[in-house]
């Protein structure tokens, strides 16, 4: 065959071109955290350096704070830190037994049909957006807690509070630990099960003693997918907290304030201080998600070596 | 307690947490389709959420002879309109026009309003009436305040029976629709798409086809593994501070729709790298060996035999992304503002369909008609995607095999 | 006699685990040479070293020459996208790509840049006359080649490497994944395709080795024990392993 020179030579140029494009592009997408934590690290520690514009802030006083008060200029997010703690984590402890069971419902209980019908409802409420759990938070499950409390003898603002949260995030994290489950129940090597069965224990034994605890790795990680979700959720939350200026918030009917929803309420007609401070929140919210990774998965790894 | 009953009680556990499940979904869209669906008609989707106001005189003043009405709302027969007493989308009580006939007065009207005087406008069933002039009978003009007029039957009895000629009308389009939203979303999508799809596929390829285990390609996939898991209201951050004079360079002055689309281009990274790379994977390693044997270059093979293969993951991850473009709000926040406009521009600020249901419901009053049947169109939008997404692996799970 | 490739102590590891030991060989221009061995002795591998085609395995460490037209192929003067057009390649499993018949033979030429249809046509006519193929797919050039059975698919392959007109054709177990029929009809063609080429196959059949060759090297654990003419290979082997191979010994 006749091989046109020039076309090829402009082949070989452009495939090293690509080899580059393609390497930049890879590194342009894995820069963007570097970014984000730079930038995010930058502005929201800029209230509490010298010289900054609308008057420093301590830092201390703010990591600290249990006040929280725009009007007033006070800013303290400590409070808000253990709110946000409070609300992920008896989230976590509310999806967590719903998720597990009915992963394993999904991956080795349930008959074929109901169980791929189960899968679909997991993927669709995985793909409910956060938005509309906020509506359907704000218009049932407020009620809801709204009845509870009244039978309590409390009295709510409208049914914002710290459970409206807690059951909110619950629904919202249920996807994510339900979705990681199945996965590392599915990824169990069937000959565990086949010898826990020849050693005679039932199915339902098998599942519950010897699946569950060989998947135990993978379900932790979702529990600390779930959790990392938590603490990030944003406008759904921000629509059923309430906000309350002080804190830490530890009756459940009382109204609560997140660290999203700090960030989030007000920010329509806010400017100076009150708008930089919210990267600071920003920034503490980061630090949060990274400490809480961090410390769960060291503990996972120790729970993973003890079989 | 012997082995089989705690074995179906273990069992049943399950079965129940698997129902707690299906009753949540089931309550969320029994909820909003309550709550929103009446709401959901073509006046919704079509027409603006802020509302304009008119000031009209009329300029023919005898009746004229109107076809009987039977329908809903108080009737006028002098003026051949029918009223109804409603609640807007901005929670107002109000006196809609439900109803009226092309030849009444009050459908053909000159405009009073500085600089387009004397142009033709006419009450429609988008319009609630504020105030009115009104000739008694004895021909003296009478202003009637909206609280004066009460109610539609209040209104049409004073027209009827006390009036004997319509001098001019205050009234505004009824406002309260999601037009401007709609656009605002699709704007997001187009932008977001444009910009993440190449720079993810491109991103995808280097980590499958050209990444040699080494220290600084684990590096690159971590880093954007970790994208997967910063909470979406801190790319907002991201975006005011890192792309916001990016789009300033290209003449924004504020946060804007171009801003929220730049952002959203980097939430979708992570999906559109995952689900190429995850089509990659299947594309079978003997067709690449071909393609390379027959002389073609490496950038050639992936071009022309192996993306054609992946163009499943890649139709995959555009509807996953558009899916995440509808669906969000908190980053956007931060970038697109919450002002509802309802005329769009790149540049300019606006909210998409999930922010302005953040919008509507963070306000003073929040209004959950509204909200639930914005709310109930993303949760179809939503679910219709989410079958998308399954016809598309199945259809080319058969076709490569 | 010319030579085609002149291997010279030819060595290659996977990561730590050496694949090919020492291996020195002369294949010669226009004859088929045929290698023969026991599964994972190294014969498949030492083939692809033939279109540097373990540059895309990671951890692949390479130390010899192989000279070809005067030029070490894996020396910095080889351009690897040029000895593959001059070294065509068919695999275990026929390859097509999902496209059409058409496209799959004009692919590589394509590559190079020719556009010219009416030459396509002719390259695309002229390469699958060459493997007896288009009077069976006339009607259907531009189906897609996903429809065609697996000896035609086979075909298609050798095709598709001939349309790059290549000096040699590296063919790699071709007819392993074929029924009795097909595998009759790719070794016809073999031996209708050697007037014009040079071609090198990996057998694990003996019997086709035997029928098809004229050379033969017996591969064992990553070195060549003997090559020889294929009739003193089979007839009258020096090395007692190669013996004990070929007759059924172990295998």
């Amino acid at each position: 065959m006749q091989i046109d020179n020039r076309c090829v030579k402009r082949n070989k140029l452009l495939d090293r071109i690509f080899s580059w494009l393609f390497l930049a592009m890879a590194v342009l997408s894995a820069s963007f955290i570097v970014v984000i934590i730079l930038f995010v690290f930058i502005k929201g520690i800029s209230p509490f350096l010298p010289g900054y514009e609308y008057g420093q802030v301590d830092l201390l006083a703010f990591l600290t704070g249990t006040v929280y008060r725009q009007d007033q200029g006070v800013y303290g997010v400590g409070f808000i830190v253990i709110n946000t703690l409070i609300a992920s984590f008896l989230a976590l402890l509310l999806s967590f037994p719903i998720s597990v069971l009915t992963a394993l419902f999904i991956a080795k209980i349930a008959p074929k049909h109901l169980a791929t019908g189960m899968q679909s409802v997991v993927e669709l409420l995985a793909s409910v957006p956060s938005v509309v759990y906020g509506v359907f938070a704000a218009g049932v499950i407020t009620k809801i807690v709204d009845a509870l409390a009244t039978s309590f003898g409390y009295v709510t603002y409208g049914g914002s509070s710290l459970l409206a949260v807690i059951l909110l995030l619950a629904i919202m994290i249920f996807p994510t630990l339900t979705s990681m489950s199945i996965t590392a129940i599915r990824a169990v090597s069937p000959d565990i099960e086949q010898a826990s069965l020849a050693l005679g224990a039932t199915k339902t034994q098998t599942n519950f003693k010897v699946v569950l605890t060989a998947a135990k790795s993978g379900i932790f990680a979702g529990a600390i997918l779930g959790l990392g979700r938590a603490y990030g959720e944003a406008t759904a939350v921000a629509m059923v907290a309430g906000n309350k200026l002080f804190g830490p918030t530890f009756n459940p009917f009382d109204i609560t304030r997140t660290l999203t929803s700090t960030m989030l309420v007000g920010l329509k007609e806010t400017t100076g201080l009150d708008y930089d401070i919210r990267f600071s929140v920003g920034l503490v919210l980061i630090v949060v998600i990274f400490v809480s990774n961090a410390i769960l998965n060291a503990v996972k790894k120790r729970i993973g070596n003890q079989v | 307690m012997n082995r089989k009953t705690k074995d179906m009680i273990l069992d049943g556990l399950t079965y129940i947490s698997s129902g707690i499940s299906v009753f949540v979904l089931i309550a969320i869209v029994l909820y909003l389709i309550i709550q929103g669906a009446s709401s959901i008609n073509w006046h919704l989707l079509s027409s603006n959420y802020n509302v304009t106001a008119y000031n009209a005189a009329v300029v023919e003043t005898n009746p004229g002879n109107y076809a009987p009405y039977n329908g809903e709302g108080v009737y006028s027969e002098q003026y051949g309109v029918a009223f109804k007493d409603i609640t807007t989308a901005h929670n107002d009580d109000e006196i809609q026009v439900v109803y009226i006939d092309s030849s009444s007065p009050l459908a053909n009207m000159e405009s009073l309003i500085a600089g387009e005087e004397g142009k033709m406008v006419g009450l429609n069933e988008d319009s609630v009436v504020q105030s009115l002039y009104y000739f008694d009978q004895s021909g003296e003009r009478v202003f009637l305040s909206r609280t004066q007029m009460s109610d539609a039957a209040t209104l049409v009895d004073i027209l009827d029976n006390q009036s004997s000629g319509v001098y001019s009308i205050n009234y505004q389009t009824l406002g309260g629709g999601i037009r401007g939203s709609i656009i605002v979303t699709l704007y997001l999508i187009v932008i977001s798409l444009l910009i993440s799809l190449p720079i993810g596929i491109a991103s995808a390829i280097y980590l499958h086809e050209y990444a040699t285990k080494s220290k600084i390609n684990s590096l690159i996939r971590s880093g954007i593994d970790t994208l997967t898991g910063v909470p979406s209201i801190v790319y907002g951050l991201m975006g005011v501070t890192v792309l916001f004079p990016v789009t300033q360079l290209m003449g924004a002055t504020s946060t804007s729709i171009l801003l929220g689309g730049l952002t959203l281009a980097i939430i979708l990274l992570p999906t559109i790298i995952r689900s190429t790379e995850e089509a990659l994977m299947v594309v079978p390693q003997s067709l690449r060996d071909g393609s390379l044997s027959l002389g073609a270059t490496k950038s050639q093979t992936i071009f022309k035999v192996v993306l054609p293969c992946a163009v499943n993951g890649i139709l995959t991850g555009i509807l996953l992304g558009i899916g995440r473009v509808i669906g969000e709000s908190a980053a956007l926040v931060y970038t697109t503002s919450t002002v509802i406009n309802d005329y769009p521009t790149l540049l300019g600020q606006g909210t998409s369909l999930s922010l302005m249901i953040w919008s509507i419901m963070s306000g003073e009053q929040p209004n959950y008609e509204l909200a639930s049947a914005i709310s109930l169109i993303i949760l179809i939008l939503v679910f219709i995607i989410n079958i998308l997404v399954k016809v598309v692996a199945k259809r080319f799970s058969r076709r490569l095999v | 006699m010319e030579l085609c490739f002149d291997v010279k102590n030819l060595n290659l590891w996977y990561g730590e685990k050496q694949a090919l030991t020492n291996i020195n060989m002369a294949i010669e221009s226009n004859a088929v040479t045929a290698f023969i061995g026991p599964s994972g002795c190294g014969k498949s591998t030492f083939l692809r070293c033939l279109d540097r085609m373990n540059d895309l395995i990671e951890g692949c460490r390479i130390s010899g020459a192989i000279i070809h037209q005067g030029i070490d192929i894996f020396s910095k003067a080889q351009d690897i996208v040029d000895l593959r057009t001059k070294v065509g390649m068919v695999f275990q499993k026929p390859n097509p790509f999902p496209m059409s018949v058409y496209d799959n033979i004009a692919y590589g030429p394509r590559c190079q840049g020719l556009k010219d249809r009416k030459k396509l046509d002719e390259i695309v006519i002229n390469s699958l006359k060459g493997v007896a193929l288009y009077d069976e797919v006339k009607d259907r050039l531009h189906d897609s080649a996903l429809g065609l059975s697996g000896g035609q698919q086979q075909r298609l392959c050798i095709a598709r490497a001939i349309a790059m007109s290549p000096e040699v054709i590296l063919m790699d177990e071709p007819t392993s994944a074929l029924d009795p029929i097909s595998t009759n009809k790719i070794e016809d063609l073999i031996l209708e395709l050697k007037k014009d080429y040079t071609i090198v196959i990996v057998t694990h059949n003996m019997q086709q080795a035997a029928r098809i060759s004229d050379y033969t090297a017996f591969f064992l654990l990553g070195e060549v024990v003997e090559m020889d003419k294929t009739d003193v290979i089979f007839n009258t082997p020096h090395d007692k392993r190669t013996e004990n191979y070929i007759t059924g010994r172990f295998g």
